[in-house]
């Protein structure tokens, strides 16, 4: 008896089952499209991920990233909360003293929304590369503004120097560090002569591989902005390009090679191993004695205008050039 | 006290149980207990009187916002999730006659990993993250549907299910890990913490997309009681009792994925609940499943509940993904829980 | 309930060549793996030059260079692991009677990963030889709680509840392994090569380690043929026969946490090799495990050889890890088994 009942609803279930089904599924891409939608305020900055109006000059911003935390710095405020940093403790050394006694709200990654809420700031530095499905709950708490990604020096200055009303110094921060560049070029140049431009390589080793940083990276962008070359082997516009064998060593071979790594004791047996390759031997760089190693932090961690700075002032001290004042 | 009733109501039979239902009630208050709680701990700790105040709009302040757009929706999520993979973990060990199934090791999970982790490596800078749930859910269903296809064989025995599901689960570990070797290294971590299992950033949206699911799903599923209880038979047995073995299969393993599809979709890989709490489940309460679904789903949701308050208030201000604790309590108490039972 | 048979499949038309015959062919099939394995790669290096590179290295030719210091440990890896993890899985489908078997299946790799994983990340253990013997013990404890939740003994299990149980405990380690990646976020990217299995980047002084335990092993396996064929016809026939059953499954368990313990230690996580090449090897060499074991470290062998050669072009010139590269290979294989049914043949 309750068997053929069961029979014949379920002709009808079936039938609800799928109209419902139909219907949910369009409701959710329908809703995957329309989230991401902005306020209906009247709009001031632009950014990646919409448009935000802030009121007045803010005064408690809490930065999510790492370049951001470096730029508030560089624009002359202290941010009233922070991300934690990738290494080095929980602040980078070189922010240590602008940045002692701030609160950390978490991972670059995954921060915590309520200690953000609780901090009561009246704005926010996001990132879309990082933060795009928190957005909407950050937006809630203050006006946010998202960069688009992490790396990008001159758009986190653009944005975060019109969030925070300092487009004066944003854009004095960003001519002085041209002028290096360019200031950097020349010298090069006159330096260098023929042998002008040198080409680079930027290598990060890793416990079971390395790494070689193209044009499409912050630093190797940097590098290219500065007039060096890439070798004929290095794919171009790309970020980054892993070697897992060392029969690929050949492949980063430049006139000059700066590395960096981490300070772990992996890392530091890998790279034995790759140096004392034979291959690696065989390297111009190598046998030139034009290996440098740089700092892991300013060329790589760092993503902000200060940091910048810092890698201009070590290629500065290693090529030995002088800079105007 | 294994007295039942029967409560006819229009053309639904209600048989009941009393230990079931006491033991549903236990369980409703304790969830509820567990809810008060999660709402009530985290970066800072309020009492259950001001979590009640917020919830009532009667306080307001960053303490209102906290309980009522961070963490609600998020015990919420952690729930939700909890219960469908529970049922959906339920569905499939009466599918395949054997306690040790569950989406994760068939295979369900591992098809929406791979569009996740896709997904996630190479198509956020153009497309928006909302887009993430819909596309997890399509690589559980193509899995399934992979599965069932290569399984089948003038009809789908359930150990050749089995057998399939876990070799493709394989295939599709070493795609995620294949394309996670491939990933730019920013989207690395993020990946691996959707792999485990996350309800970090569930909002109201989330709530919204994933409610209307398991409010249809919910009562489909129920209807089904009797179905399920008569696959355990056999299919022998249950030809002989007039049901259409190969097409009722089908559809209640449309269910059990569409379950967890959408449980993963919007938590990630959460492994585990599938398999124990239909298991503690059945400890507590009768075999029959229109008893132990209910059961069990409270039981899934309590296990991640669980699980999401542990990560996020053990190393504040870190947040670690639910999945870890629902592994790491869970994994162990499974083999505990076997090895008394020799399955 | 399995009719496993000790004789030759009659019906094979290459049963008109002997097996020894057979098992020589697969000798230089191996060979010639292992060459193909030092001539390409990045840079195609001819024959010759991998022959004088070998014999008479000039350590200032970038070829020799990348033939002797790069290629040869790898092809020399991949023939260890490769023999390892096939003979580990023939004993395994012995052992349990199903055809399924393989130490990827049953979790004693995930076990082993997990081991090694830990000690690596949570107590900074780099070292070969300690990693090797963690690895073991992860495996071994993998094995112990696959065999035990699947029911003591083969009377108690069928080759479903193995399989599942083994699914079971690869999900139980791979969750944990993935608990420590998340929380340990500097290490996710040394751990990625355990994960997905690599036979490049390691020294052959790094192996060194490992080779009193792996070669044994496989001698060992080679000795046990007679003993596994009266294990094949049935426990009480052994019985009968005189056999120790229960300290012959006991060796042929710990043979296989050793070859596949170590195989992990060395390689990271690399399946489907100990699943596949049992099944190709009975096929062509029959069910004598007297030519099984050893057939199936000479295929086992080649066909790692093979996925590394092609590991190394699917995506030039990035290298696909070569556990993913045998997954490739591996699974159509394993649905096809899988849809063919238990029979254990």
């Amino acid at each position: 008896m309750i068997i053929n009942l069961f029979t014949t609803s379920r002709v009808w279930s079936n039938i609800m089952a799928l109209s419902a089904a139909s219907i949910l599924l369009w409701s959710s891409v329908v809703s995957a499209k329309e989230s991401g939608l902005t306020s209906t305020d009247t709009w001031t900055i632009h950014h990646a991920q919409g448009e935000t109006r802030i009121a007045g000059t803010p005064k408690r911003v809490v930065t999510l990233f790492q370049g951001a935390n470096d730029t508030a710095i560089a624009l002359g405020v202290t941010p009233v909360g922070v991300v934690d940093a990738w290494a080095e403790g929980a602040n980078y050394h070189y922010l240590d003293d602008a940045l002692s006694g701030v609160p950390h709200v978490g991972l670059e990654t995954q921060p915590s929304l309520e200690m953000i809420a609780l901090l009561e700031p009246d704005l926010i530095i996001s990132s879309r590369r990082r933060h795009e499905k928190i957005y909407s709950q950050l937006s809630q708490i203050a006006p946010t503004v998202s960069v688009p990604t992490v790396f990008d020096i001159p758009k986190t200055l653009e944005l975060m120097g019109q969030a925070l009303n300092r487009e004066h110094r944003a854009r004095a921060l960003w001519t002085d560090f041209s002028q290096r560049i360019t200031a950097f070029r020349q010298q090069a140049r006159e330096t260098f002569g023929e042998q002008w431009p040198l080409s680079v390589s930027l290598l990060n080793i890793r416990a079971d591989h390395v790494r070689l940083y193209l044009d499409g990276s912050y630093a190797g962008s940097v590098l290219n902005d500065l007039g060096f070359a890439r070798p004929a082997a290095h794919p171009r516009n790309q970020w980054m390009f892993k070697l897992t064998t060392k029969e690929s060593i050949p492949v980063l071979d430049a006139d000059v090679v700066f590395y960096f790594m981490e300070d772990d004791p992996a890392v530091r047996d890998n790279f034995k191993a790759w140096t004392s390759h034979p291959l690696w031997q065989n390297l111009n760089a190598f046998r030139e004695h034009h290996l440098y190693s740089v700092d892991r932090v300013d060329w790589s961690l760092a993503g902000g205008i200060l940091g910048a700075n810092r890698m201009l002032d070590q290629l500065f001290e290693h090529f030995g050039l002088e800079e105007n004042t | 006290m294994n007295k039942r009733e029967r409560f006819v109501v229009g053309p639904v039979t209600l048989a009941v149980n009393y230990r079931t239902m006491a033991i549903s009630a236990v369980l409703i208050v304790v969830c509820l207990a567990l809810a008060l709680l999660a709402l009530s701990v985290g970066s800072v700790t309020l009492s259950p009187i001001a979590v009640l105040e917020a919830l009532m709009g009667q306080s307001s302040g960053p303490e209102r916002f906290i309980v009522e757009t961070l963490r609600l929706p998020r015990v919420i999520m952690a729930f939700l999730v909890g219960a469908a993979l529970g049922l959906s973990g339920l569905i499939l060990q009466a599918l395949v006659r054997n306690p040790l199934a569950s989406p994760d090791i068939l295979g369900i999970s591992g098809g929406a990993s791979v569009a996740a982790v896709a997904f996630l490596s190479f198509l956020t800078p153009w497309l928006a993250i909302q887009w993430l749930p819909v596309v997890a859910i399509a690589g559980a269903l193509i899995a399934a549907a992979t599965i069932y296809l290569l399984a089948w064989n003038r009809g789908v025995s359930p150990v050749r299910l089995v057998l399939i599901g876990i070799g493709l689960s394989a295939a599709m570990g070493a795609a995620t890990t294949l394309m996670i070797t491939l990933s730019p290294i920013t989207t690395t971590m993020t990946a691996y913490t959707w792999l485990t299992g996350s309800v970090y950033g569930a909002d109201w949206d989330d709530i919204r997309a994933l409610a209307p699911w398991l409010l249809v799903m919910l009562p489909l599923v129920l209807s089904q009681s009797r179905t399920i209880d008569l696959h355990e038979f056999g299919d022998a047995l249950a030809t002989g009792l007039g049901l259409p073995v190969q097409r009722s299969r089908l559809y209640l393993l449309c269910l059990s994925v569409a379950l967890a599809g959408i449980a993963v979709a919007h938590a990630g890989a959460i492994g585990f609940v599938g398999l124990i709490a239909p298991h503690i489940g059945r400890r507590l309460v009768e075999r029959q499943f229109a008893g132990l679904a209910p059961v069990t789903a409270m039981i899934g949701g309590l296990l991640v509940l669980t699980g999401d308050l542990i990560g996020r208030t053990l190393f504040v201000p870190l947040d670690l993904p639910a999945g870890v604790f629902v592994s790491a309590v869970g994994a162990p108490f499974f083999v505990y829980l076997l090895f008394r039972q020799r399955y | 309930m399995s009719t496993a048979t000790v004789s030759t499949n009659i019906k094979s038309p290459a049963r008109l060549v002997p097996p020894a015959t057979r098992l020589l062919l697969g000798l230089v099939l191996m060979l010639a793996a292992f060459g193909a394995s030092l001539s390409f790669g990045q840079t195609t290096i001819p024959f010759a030059s991998v022959m004088e590179a070998l014999i008479q290295f000039d350590a200032t030719n970038t070829e020799h260079l990348i033939v002797q210091g790069s290629r040869l440990p790898r092809a020399v890896i991949a023939l260890l692991v490769g023999a390892a993890l096939a003979v580990a899985g023939a004993l395994m489908q012995a052992l349990t009677r199903n055809p399924l078997a393989s130490p990827a299946i049953f979790g004693v790799n995930a076990g082993a990963v997990f081991a090694i994983v830990l000690a690596s990340t949570l107590f900074s253990v780099f070292a070969m030889d300690s990693l090797l013997w963690i690895g073991l013990g992860g495996a071994t404890l993998a094995g112990a709680l696959v065999y035990g939740l699947a029911g003591a003994g083969p009377q108690g299990s069928t080759p479903v509840r193995l399989v599942l149980a083994g699914a079971a405990v690869t999900a139980l380690f791979v969750a944990f392994t993935q608990a420590l990646l998340v929380s340990n976020r500097e290490g996710l990217d040394s751990v990625l090569f355990w994960l997905a299995g690599s036979v490049s980047g390691r020294n052959l002084d790094m192996v060194l380690p490992a080779l009193p335990l792996i070669l044994p092993a496989l001698a060992a396996s080679l000795l046990l043929g007679r003993a596994v064929n009266l294990l094949m016809s049935g426990e009480d026939i052994a019985r009968g026969l005189g056999q120790n059953v229960a300290r012959l499954k006991t060796c042929l368990a710990l043979l296989t946490v050793c070859l596949a313990g170590s195989a992990v230690a060395i390689a990271g996580n690399i399946g489907f090799i100990g699943l596949i090449v049992p099944h190709m090897v009975r096929g062509l060499l029959g069910h004598d495990y007297r030519w099984v074991v050893p057939g199936c470290a000479v295929f086992g062998a080649s066909l790692l050889l093979v996925a590394d050669v092609a590991a190394r072009f699917l995506i030039i010139p990035q290298e696909i890890p070569v556990g993913v590269m045998t997954a490739l290979l591996g699974t159509p294989f394993f649905i096809y088994l899988a849809r063919r049914g238990l029979r254990y043949e």
